[in-house]
Order: structure tokens, then C-alpha cells, then sequence
């Protein structure tokens, strides 16, 4: 036994991510898909046929949306596509699994090597867009999903034993495995977030954190480094099926505490065998053991006699490369860079591709009628109290009924200073009722038009300094946001129908030394 | 129509409601049998197992619709060798068949159901399924003609799977002619089965009637040997001699794999088996040992699956289990793939470099054996499919064909096998139709029971 303590360690993480892709069938037989658009919870075993409950002489058969879904977003990483992709059986026994082994992908995946920028997120939901990683991708396979055992009934009435629902049986299932590239929790939940906005915008998966649509599996382990010289590796310990960033975090934050403190009492060191399963208890924030090492599976992989592998050649990866889009973080470090939007305010407009090209379209049309700042004028127009409106309503953003045109008009009004911020956001309410009329006549029609008079905005100010000596004694000290009451003042003067940010300019002009 | 006679050997595990009579197609009207591991909506499915000794199959396999649009009269489900494991049909969980030649003997199997019901006159033609031999053994020892066609050529949508890359639905009838009709409906293409093939599907029955003259025929000479009954042999050299002189080329040819077809062939079917048996687990369908409160999930698979499977496939699961499982994958499984391609290059060089259009061989080395004479010797039994299993693992069509008698006072039928290319089964189906025709006792060959 050594008595060596530790002075250093660094976390090393490699993810696998599960996927339920959208597609019309299962992946080998013609069963709806619980996983399709828009598809609300079906009857229990309603999705089902002779395949998905693998009754006698059933037969699996290839679906070409599963496999080219699956390539789509291979591509969309910069994995190699292309050559041979075969079959193999993954037996284990589970009532859950109707045929006793799960259809997957040894050797020969849809998916080879590929590459990410990632960009780490705090735990604010604040993205660094200065320091993208580079995460590698190690393969990407296409498999099935398992149905599910309840052992409770519909409405938590308590059962005598257990029943299963195999509509997310045979589910088509991509499994994304990266290297342990990974270093920080942010580093693997910026990598979570932006996978599952990318596979949004590529149409192939909804991706519902709730339904685990997604579902994240860390491997996580340490490096130390000891006083003594020596640097040492923790046994891997891998966490299965989390469904939200939050419980990614949490598990990788405890492992990280845990796993020195485990090291110090029992010396074990990551070798061949060590790997421990767990799962994350999300009451009391911690990971519990599932499995050891000593019940590890021993899954007898062999390849799939019912499924001849799959040839796929370079036309075919062209053909499914036309459905590429542009990867949403480009967006973001557009809007943030261009616009200087939020990052963190960007994430929930980003998660609705249309939504996404509704704000892009906005801004096109805004910038095309010359409007001043577009960019950031139809931010702070849409990602507030737009986003407001449309959660409200439970629509999305660009379902609300404002046409691009039409929004564009009003952000031109904003950037002229023609309305203020709080009449912009009421007349984008009205905008999004009243399809024939343009904002300048709703403007004009509600009274929302600012004061222009520059005399008489320049004779409140005056008053208001006036009356407020001390204040303005404040400001010119040196304590600017002071600024704010006499605005507030001067707002008061005018009815509130002049420009706060404009009279707030002018006013430190006027204070300037 | 004749009435078919009574079944005293065993051979139907249940008799279908009888249809209204088709008056169109193909094999309008032609009493059918079709073995209990193909899905038919009509009774039982059973796969001769305890396991599904209820189950109702609510689809038809393809090759049953393609039967009843040709006009077919199903008439039932013959028995068979659990799941199809086993060479002679005792294997079965409702009982053996008998061979109507003689009624202390097997009939081979594991579709000796089939095999004994077209023998016996009970059925017209029986479909069976062969996955190391189990048509063309059980139709040699019945003095029937059965076909196992290139694996892809029908589909296996609604055969009961035992060994996926093995399996092969094929005709047992009594002349060649009646296969060669029934292949016609059942082959081609199908939606629901990945592996079958895509080819188009020749015409089986036009080159029947065409002499073989100038056709290559190979000899394997190992096959003939001091191991087989001498009758075997005889049949064999007989059966060579009436290709010679009925116009064929006979010329010898080495398959220097041939004598790993076994081992191969008893790991990779058993394997495949393993995992193709994994859904009985008394979830969802099938049979289910009664459990109580305090049973395990463990508990429940372990009985249902001990109680509901017979003895053979039960030692062929754990074989198959033990050759997939880590630290044996490479000793067991991997190196069988490779001797199946080795026997697959074997078959490649016999028909391309030396121009072969079918290779003449014994079907197993003896004849139809007495009823538990194997029982108790696995291996003696796995032996029955030597000259078979090769065949299986290539992939190719293959055909039995009644040849000879052996000379007991109850005498009993030997066939010959003739192995053909790939896909090409008219050449096979047109040699076979040229032997059948040269054997000269062929008209007075007829079993000792069921005959109308």
C-alpha cells in the first residue's frame, strides 16, 4: 500500500449517445415508429406486427430512411461513409427484447471515424464560442430499440408482476460513440446540446429529452497525479441512460469528486475488467451501482444470417449529403458575433430549425429595407418578447402569424426609433392578429409613435436636471447608471412618448465633462 | 379426387378443414402437405415442439400463399424432428414417424413427415425444409424425390427458423416432374425475406425431357467408401453407370474439404440455432412453465425453456451457445466460416474450372435405420448427414432420387444426391429426370403400406 497523495487530476470522457431516428417505420419491418414526428402516444402494443414481436418465421428487412437518416448525420459529423455496413446479433435475454438478441452493428458500422467542433457550456447555459474542441468521433452505428417493462399499470395502480409495451421495440436506434476526448462536463454538455441541435436540423430525429429520444452514456474516468511522481488512471466507471443535460452534469460532477476519494481508499486502478455500470439518481444527486464487472454480458456477437450487409457507394452518400444544412452553432456564432445576441438566449430558438429560418428571414428583410442593427434589433424584438408570446400560445416563434415582411417592417420602425422597445413589442402582438395591416399603421392607428421633436425632448431634459441636482451631481461623479431615474423622469414629461434609449443618449452627452 | 388412405405411420400432425377445390393453377387440386415449421393460418404451427404445441400463426409463409393461388390442396402439417433438428424424425414431441417400407424403421428426417406421407400415398407433394439434409436423407430413405433448391432461390418468410444461412424450403414428391412443378410455384423473389434472391426464376420443367448428352458429371470417389452400407455403394456406382450410358460425361472430381463439412457444419447450424431458438422464452406466445409469486425471471426462462424443448435442441442450443461465447468465438465459429468457404471454393472449382454440370453422390451411407437404433449415439446420427451437409453449406441445389433397393427380404430404397450450380436448377432437375427414367425397376418400386 502506498501513502502517496494526490496532487493533480484531470477527467477523461468519452460519450456514446443514443438516437431514436424519426422514420416512418421501424428499422426492419414496416411497424409505425413511436419515435415519428408528431406522433402522440400510441395504445400500448399497438405498434407491433409479426417482426417486432419476433414470432415464428418472421423475417427482418432492411428500411433504406433508417440507413441514410443514419448516414445523414454521419456526414453532418465528418464521418467516413461509404463501402460495406453489415449486421450482427447482440444476444442477451430480456423481456423487453422479443427475439432474445438485439440486430446491431459490430464491426462494420454505417458510420467510420468523424470529427466535431464542440463548444463547452457552463453551467449558466453560457457557451464559450472563443474555444470550440475538436472531439473525435468513433463510429456511428444503426441498431434497435428495446420495448419497455412496466411494472406498474396505466395510472400507477400496482401490478402482480410485470407487462411489457413493445411499440419502442425495433425502434430505429443510432448509436454515436466518440473517443474519451473529453475533459470537462462543459466540454461534454456543450458536445450533448449541440449533437442533439444538429440532428434536429437534419430533420432525422425530434429528439424529446422526456421520451429519451436522446440518451447520453458517459465513460468516465481520471488521471492523477501523485506526489510521488507517479500518474495513475481510475477504474471507468459508465453511466447509463441519462436524458438531460442536467443529470449529465450532475453525474459527471460527482464522479469527479468521487472518483479520487474512491482511489484512496481501495487503490484500484483502471485495467482490463475494471469498468463498473451505474445509474444516475437524480433525488439524491449521485451514481449507484448497476452492474459490476463480475456480471458483465457476454453478448456472443455474431454476424446477422437474415440481412445481407449493405453496399453503400459514393452516389448514394452524395444524394443523401444534399440534405446537409448548416450546422446550427455557424448560426449562433452569427447571431452572437453579427448581432450581439446572447448565446444563452439564442439556445431555445435554435432548438426549432423553422424557427431558426423565420429569424434569419426576418433579418434578411429587415436589413433589406435598410434597417440600422437589424440583426440585434429583431433579437431583442423576437427572443424576448416574441419567445414569451409564442410559449405562451405553445406555438413556435414563426407559427405565431407575423410574417417575416411584416416584422421586418416593425424592426425597421425600432431601428429609426420611430416606436419604443415596449410599443415595438405590442404592436408585434398586434402584427401577429392583424395579417392585412403594416406596423407603421398600427404604430399610428395606437398612438405608439415617439415624439421626434428634438426641441422639446432637449427642454425636458433640462427640466428634469433641474429639479435634480444631487442626481446629476452623482452622474458626473463618475456613477452613471444614476442616468436611469432621470430618463424615468423624462419619460414621465412626455407621456411616455418619447424615446427612452434616445433621451438617455442625449442626456449623457449633455453630462459628458 | 382419391381418398387418402389412413395415417398409421404418423406422418400428419393435423389434418386441415378440406377446402372447396381449386379448379385453376398450376397444382390445381393436388393434395399438399406441408411440414409443421411453415406458418400456415389454417391450424397449428408447431415445429413438432411442446413449445408451440397451441400456436397459431397469424400469417402464412410466402411459399404457402404461392401453393394456394396455384390451386393446392393443403391437406395438413407433417411431422418432423423438432424445430428440424435431427435425422430421423424421433426427435419430435408428438411421437416418431414410421417408414411405411417398413414400420420398425425411420424415415429419416427431420422432414420424415413429408417424406413418409408422399411415400405412403397421403399426400401428392409435401413441402419440407432442409438445412443439412433434411429433404433429400428423409426422401432417400423413403424412395421419394426430394429437392433442396439454391439457398435464396425460396423464401424463408414463414419458416420457423433453425439455422437462418442454412435453411432452405423445398418439394418432396414422387416423380421429379412433381418437384420440378412445385419449385416453379414456390421460388422467386420476395419483399419479406432480405436473403432471397433477386433473380429471375427459369423455366423447371421445359429441359426435363432433354438428353444429357455431352453433360459433365462429377464423381466424388472418397464419398463411395468401406464406411457406407454395401448397398449404398452399389446404388451409387449403378446409378453412375445409367448416367454414362444415357449419354454423360462421368468424370472424377476431389472436394479435399469435404471431410470438415461436419464439424463445420454442426457448429455453425447449432450456433445460428442458439439465437434463432432465443424468442421461446415464454413471454409472448408459446409455451410457459407455471411459476409461482416468488419466481424469478430467471426461474421462469429456465423452466419454460427446460420443460418446452426436447433433448436434441436443447443440446444443440447449449453447443451453439458454448461456440459464439467469448474466448471461443475464434476456435469455434470463426474457424467453421472458414472451412464453409473452403467447401464453398471446393464446389466453385469442381463446376467452373472443370466444367461440371452436377456432381453424383451418395445421400447418407446407409439406409433407413431401426427406430432408436441412434437414440442414445448423437453422433452416429450426426454422421447420417455427411454427404449432405456440404452441400447446406455451399448454398447449392441438390436433389435425391431414388436409385436402388437394398436386398433384405423387406427391401428398402437408396437414392442418389445430384449437387448442382447455383441457381441453375433446370440442368439438375433434367439429370435427375434422365436417372429416374434409366432406372429400369423404377415402375414396380413401392412401399409396403399407405400405397392406393
Amino acid at each position: 500500500m502506498t501513502s502517496a497523495s494526490i496532487i493533480a487530476s484531470e477527467l477523461i470522457i468519452g460519450l456514446e449517445v443514443h438516437i431514436e431516428l424519426a422514420s416512418a417505420t421501424k428499422v426492419f419491418s414496416a411497424a409505425g415508429n413511436p419515435a415519428q414526428f408528431g406522433t402522440t402516444e400510441s395504445a400500448p402494443n399497438t405498434l407491433i406486427d409479426a417482426v417486432v414481436l419476433a414470432l415464428p418465421g418472421s423475417l427482418p428487412v432492411m428500411t433504406r430512411e433508417s440507413i441514410e437518416s443514419s448516414m445523414l448525420v454521419g456526414r453532418a459529423m465528418g464521418c467516413q461513409v461509404g463501402g460495406t455496413t453489415s449486421w450482427d446479433r447482440k444476444s442477451y435475454m430480456y423481456p423487453d427484447l422479443p427475439k432474445g438478441y438485439q440486430i446491431s452493428q459490430y464491426d462494420r458500422p454505417v458510420c467510420g471515424k468523424g470529427s466535431m467542433e464542440v463548444f463547452p457550456e457552463d453551467a449558466l447555459g453560457v457557451v464559450d464560442l472563443e474555444s470550440p474542441r475538436g472531439i473525435r468521433i468513433q463510429r456511428a452505428h444503426l441498431e434497435e430499440d428495446a420495448g419497455k417493462l412496466l411494472h406498474e399499470a396505466p395510472g400507477g395502480h400496482a401490478l402482480d408482476g410485470s407487462i411489457v409495451d413493445y411499440n419502442r421495440a425495433g425502434t430505429p436506434l443510432l448509436e454515436i460513440v466518440t473517443e474519451p476526448d473529453f475533459r470537462t462536463a462543459d466540454e461534454v454538455v456543450g458536445f450533448a446540446r449541440q449533437l442533439r441541435l444538429l440532428v434536429r436540423h437534419l430533420g432525422v430525429s425530434a429528439c424529446i429529452m422526456q421520451e429519451g429520444q436522446i440518451r447520453f452514456e458517459p465513460n468516465i474516468n481520471m488521471r492523477l497525479t501523485l506526489d510521488d511522481g507517479r500518474v495513475i488512471e481510475t477504474p471507468i466507471v459508465e453511466v447509463k441512460n441519462l436524458n438531460s443535460f442536467r443529470s449529465v452534469r450532475g453525474a459527471i460532477d460527482y464522479e469527479a469528486a468521487t472518483q479520487p476519494k474512491r482511489w484512496v481508499c481501495d487503490q484500484q486502478e483502471h485495467a482490463r475488467g475494471t469498468k463498473t455500470t451505474r445509474g444516475w439518481d437524480p433525488d439524491k444527486n449521485c451514481t449507484t451501482v448497476q452492474r459490476s464487472k463480475e456480471d458483465a454480458h457476454d453478448y456472443r456477437y455474431f454476424p446477422e444470417p437474415d440481412l445481407p450487409p449493405v453496399h453503400i457507394d459514393a452516389a448514394w452518400v452524395a444524394r443523401v449529403e444534399e440534405r446537409l444544412v448548416e450546422s446550427p452553432m455557424v448560426r449562433m456564432r452569427r447571431w452572437v458575433t453579427e448581432y450581439g445576441l446572447d448565446s444563452r438566449g439564442t439556445l431555445a430558438l435554435l432548438d426549432e430549425p423553422d424557427a431558426c429560418a423565420y429569424f434569419d428571414a426576418v433579418v434578411e428583410a429587415s436589413q433589406a429595407m435598410g434597417a440600422h442593427n437589424a440583426g440585434s434589433q429583431a433579437g431583442r424584438l423576437l427572443l424576448q418578447s416574441g419567445a414569451r408570446l409564442a410559449n405562451e400560445r405553445s406555438v413556435r416563434l414563426d407559427e405565431l402569424g407575423a410574417t417575416p415582411e411584416r416584422v421586418a417592417e416593425l424592426v425597421k420602425l425600432r431601428a429609426d426609433g420611430a416606436v419604443s422597445a415596449q410599443s415595438a413589442d405590442r404592436i408585434f402582438e398586434l402584427l401577429c392578429e392583424e395579417h392585412e395591416v403594416d406596423a407603421a399603421s398600427i404604430a399610428q392607428r395606437e398612438g405608439l409613435l415617439l415624439v421626434r421633436d428634438d426641441a422639446a425632448i432637449d427642454a425636458w431634459i433640462e427640466q428634469v436636471m433641474h429639479e435634480n441636482p444631487a442626481i446629476v451631481e452623482q452622474i458626473m461623479g463618475g456613477k452613471v447608471q444614476a442616468v436611469g431615474r432621470l430618463v424615468g423622469g423624462v419619460m414621465k414629461l412626455s407621456g411616455g412618448s418619447a424615446d427612452a434609449a434616445e433621451v438617455k443618449r442625449r442626456m449623457l452627452e449633455r453630462m459628458q465633462p | 379426387m382419391t381418398v387418402p388412405p389412413t395415417d398409421t405411420i404418423n406422418a400428419i400432425l393435423e389434418r386441415f378443414e378440406s377446402q372447396a377445390p381449386a379448379t385453376d393453377g398450376l397444382l390445381a387440386g393436388v393434395n399438399i402437405a406441408v411440414k409443421a415449421n411453415i406458418c400456415t393460418t389454417l391450424g397449428i404451427t408447431s415445429a413438432a415442439s411442446r413449445m408451440l404445441e397451441n400456436y397459431r400463426s397469424p400469417f402464412e409463409a410466402t411459399v404457402v400463399t404461392r401453393l394456394r393461388r396455384a390451386g393446392a390442396n393443403l391437406i395438413g402439417t407433417t411431422n418432423m424432428d423438432e424445430f428440424g433438428m435431427g435425422s430421423s424424425t424421433e426427435h419430435s414431441a408428438f411421437g416418431p414417424t414410421r417408414n411405411p417400407w417398413d414400420t420398425d424403421r425411420v424415415p429419416g428426417g427431420s422432414s420424415g413427415g413429408s417424406a413418409a406421407a408422399v411415400a405412403a400415398g397421403i399426400a401428392t407433394v409435401a413441402l419440407g425444409s432442409d438445412t443439412g439434409g433434411s429433404i433429400r436423407q428423409p426422401a432417400s430413405h423413403c424412395g421419394v424425390v426430394g429437392l433442396k433448391p439454391t439457398y435464396g432461390r425460396v423464401s424463408r418468410y414463414g419458416l420457423v427458423a433453425f439455422a437462418s444461412s442454412l435453411d432452405c424450403v423445398g418439394p418432396i414428391g414422387r416423380c421429379v416432374r412433381d418437384c420440378a412443378q412445385a419449385l416453379q410455384i414456390i421460388a422467386g423473389e420476395d419483399p419479406h425475406d432480405a436473403t432471397c434472391a433477386r433473380v429471375p426464376v427459369p423455366n423447371m420443367i421445359n429441359q426435363l425431357d432433354t438428353p444429357i448428352d455431352g453433360l459433365r458429371v462429377g464423381v466424388v470417389r472418397t464419398m463411395i467408401n468401406d464406411h457406407n452400407h454395401p448397398a449404398v455403394n452399389a446404388v451409387c456406382e449403378a446409378a453412375i453407370e445409367r448416367v454414362r450410358r444415357s449419354g454423360g460425361e462421368v468424370v472424377d472430381v476431389e472436394l479435399p474439404h469435404a471431410d470438415h463439412a461436419v464439424a463445420a457444419y454442426y457448429l455453425i447450424a447449432p450456433a445460428e440455432a442458439s439465437s434463432n431458438l432465443a424468442r421461446y422464452d415464454g413471454v409472448r406466445y408459446g409455451y410457459r412453465a407455471p411459476a409461482d409469486k416468488n419466481s424469478t425471471l430467471d426461474e421462469m426462462y429456465t423452466h419454460t425453456r427446460t420443460n418446452g424443448f426436447g433433448p436434441e435442441v436443447r443440446r444443440r442450443i447449449l453447443l451453439g451457445t458454448h461456440a459464439l461465447s467469448s474466448g471461443y468465438y475464434d476456435a469455434y465459429y470463426q474457424r467453421a466460416r472458414k472451412v464453409r468457404r473452403l467447401i464453398k471454393q471446393d464446389y466453385d472449382r469442381a463446376f467452373n474450372e472443370h466444367g461440371l454440370h452436377t456432381v453424383v453422390t451418395p445421400v447418407s451411407p446407409g439406409p433407413a435405420f431401426r427406430l432408436g437404433e441412434k437414440l442414445a449415439d448423437p453422433m452416429a446420427l450426426y454422421l447420417e448427414d455427411q454427404y449432405t451437409v456440404g452441400v447446406s453449406l455451399a448454398g447449392l441445389p441438390a436433389i435425391s432420387v431414388p436409385a436402388g433397393m437394398t436386398d433384405d427380404p423387406k427391401p428398402l430404397p437408396i437414392g442418389v444426391q445430384l449437387i448442382g450450380k447455383a441457381f441453375d436448377e433446370p440442368t439438375l432437375l433434367r439429370v435427375a429426370a434422365t436417372l429416374e427414367a434409366a432406372w429400369s425397376q423404377r415402375d414396380s418400386f413401392k412401399p409396403q403400406v399407405g400405397m392406393c
